[in-house]
């Protein structure tokens, strides 16, 4: 694993720009294990070597590595669209709750027919979605902050508003330093649809409190 | 800081929905029956092969599968006889992200940082060097403390924290993440 690291390691990032030379090369891509041993920081490793989150350039890669070599000024900021295919949409956790829900109900007959498998993660998933769970109608949900997307606000971004409820303006670009960067056009949206959210919330005792806006 | 956190409960990673193509083989033994029979031996079968992928680098890890949205025309393996069944269906599967914010519950604690456990992913790591404000505490049950607050870490304690770097572990079907606790709104909950 050692010996590989060196070759391997570096052309890995830049493996597409490298192609005329084709010996040896396997070591970088048939080595699975190579991600064992760090964890991606720069998008879903497929090849853009470039360390799209941070503002750092492109040769970060190797240094990476437990993510403390550098200093800190750059700001993890979420990338989900380029990490994900293009069939795929995120869900708010609400939604996901609500498809989930669905499926448990007819957890009874389901789980008659032994021939049946549910994966293993549904309970947690489930669990956890429904602990996060803190609106009334998805699709109200989904309605309020769909307009945000005009304002250059992404699917991820969306979803994480949702997902965290924050409470702020503040909090939101607190929390999303991506959203920060579309603060001028964002802001006066993310408010009021901020205040409509939160007629939306499940009322519970503990959470009734007057919303602080920026 | 993080007394206003506690007001904001609950939030997570992202779920996703997804439409796939995926083969499904039906053994020539479940042929014998036809109409609603096949259509019932292929949704079963293809709940089988989901649940026994568990996770993927790209979608995370594979929940349920929601809607079953095409059968193509079967096609018969010449030596075997089975039926080979392409399939479209949409499903949902669960991933945590670089830079998403997430809430995992401690279930270890070690003098170099704690383990957490967040839906299906069952180790999210934070680092001690990406709790700067905390310091550990040994004892009988050890913890981070945050001299300046008073608000502690220790197990069973839920952190809301940011996605440092993500991994996926092919052995294993597993998802692990390094997060880290420097920014606002992170911390306890």
């Amino acid at each position: 694993m050692s010996e590989k690291g060196e070759k391997g390691g570096k052309s890995a990032l830049k493996s597409p720009a490298s192609k005329g030379k084709d010996k040896g090369r396997k070591v970088q891509f048939d080595s699975e294990d190579m991600f064992d041993e760090k964890f991606e920081t720069n998008g879903n490793g497929k090849s853009n070597g470039k360390a799209d989150g941070y503002s750092g350039k492109g040769k970060g890669g190797k240094g990476d590595k437990g993510g403390s070599g550098k200093k800190e000024p750059r700001a993890l900021l979420l990338n989900v669209e380029q990490e994900i295919p293009e069939n795929v949409t995120c869900l708010m956790d609400c939604e996901a709750a609500q498809i989930m829900q669905g499926i448990q109900e007819h957890m009874v007959l389901l789980s008659k027919d032994p021939s049946i498998k549910i994966p293993i993660s549904f309970d947690r998933a489930l669990q956890y979605a429904s602990r996060g769970n803190h609106y009334t109608d998805p699709h109200s949900v989904r309605k309020v902050l769909e307009p945000l997307k005009n304002q250059g606000v992404s699917d991820a971004e969306m979803c994480l508003i949702a997902n965290t409820a924050v409470e702020s303006v503040g909090e939101a670009f607190g929390l999303m330093p991506s959203l920060k960067a579309k603060k001028s056009k964002v802001k006066e949206p993310l408010k009021s649809a901020l205040t409509e959210l939160e007629k939306l919330k499940i009322v519970m005792e503990s959470t009734k409190k007057a919303i602080v806006l920026d | 800081m993080y007394a206003s956190c506690s007001m904001l409960k609950d939030f997570k990673k992202m779920f996703l929905k997804v439409q796939l193509n995926w083969n499904v083989v039906i053994p020539a033994e479940s042929l014998d029956i036809k109409g609603l029979m096949l259509q019932k031996a292929i949704l079963i079968r293809l709940l089988d092969d989901f649940s026994t992928k568990r996770a993927t680098k790209d979608l995370g890890y594979l929940l349920a599968v929601t809607t079953l949205d095409k059968i193509g025309e079967g096609k018969v393996r010449e030596h075997s006889g089975d039926v080979l069944f392409p399939v479209t269906f949409t499903c949902l599967s669960f991933k945590v992200f670089k830079g998403e914010i997430v809430e995992g519950v401690v279930h270890k604690i070690l003098k170099h940082g704690v383990f957490m456990r967040c839906g299906p992913i069952e180790n999210l790591y934070l680092s001690n060097q990406k709790m700067s404000d905390y310091e550990y505490q040994i004892g009988e049950s050890p913890c981070f403390l945050n001299m300046k607050t008073g608000s502690r870490i220790e197990k069973d304690v839920g952190l809301r924290c940011v996605v440092i770097g993500v991994k996926y572990m092919e052995a294993m079907k597993e998802i692990q993440a390094v997060v880290g606790l420097e920014g606002d709104y992170l911390g306890p909950v």
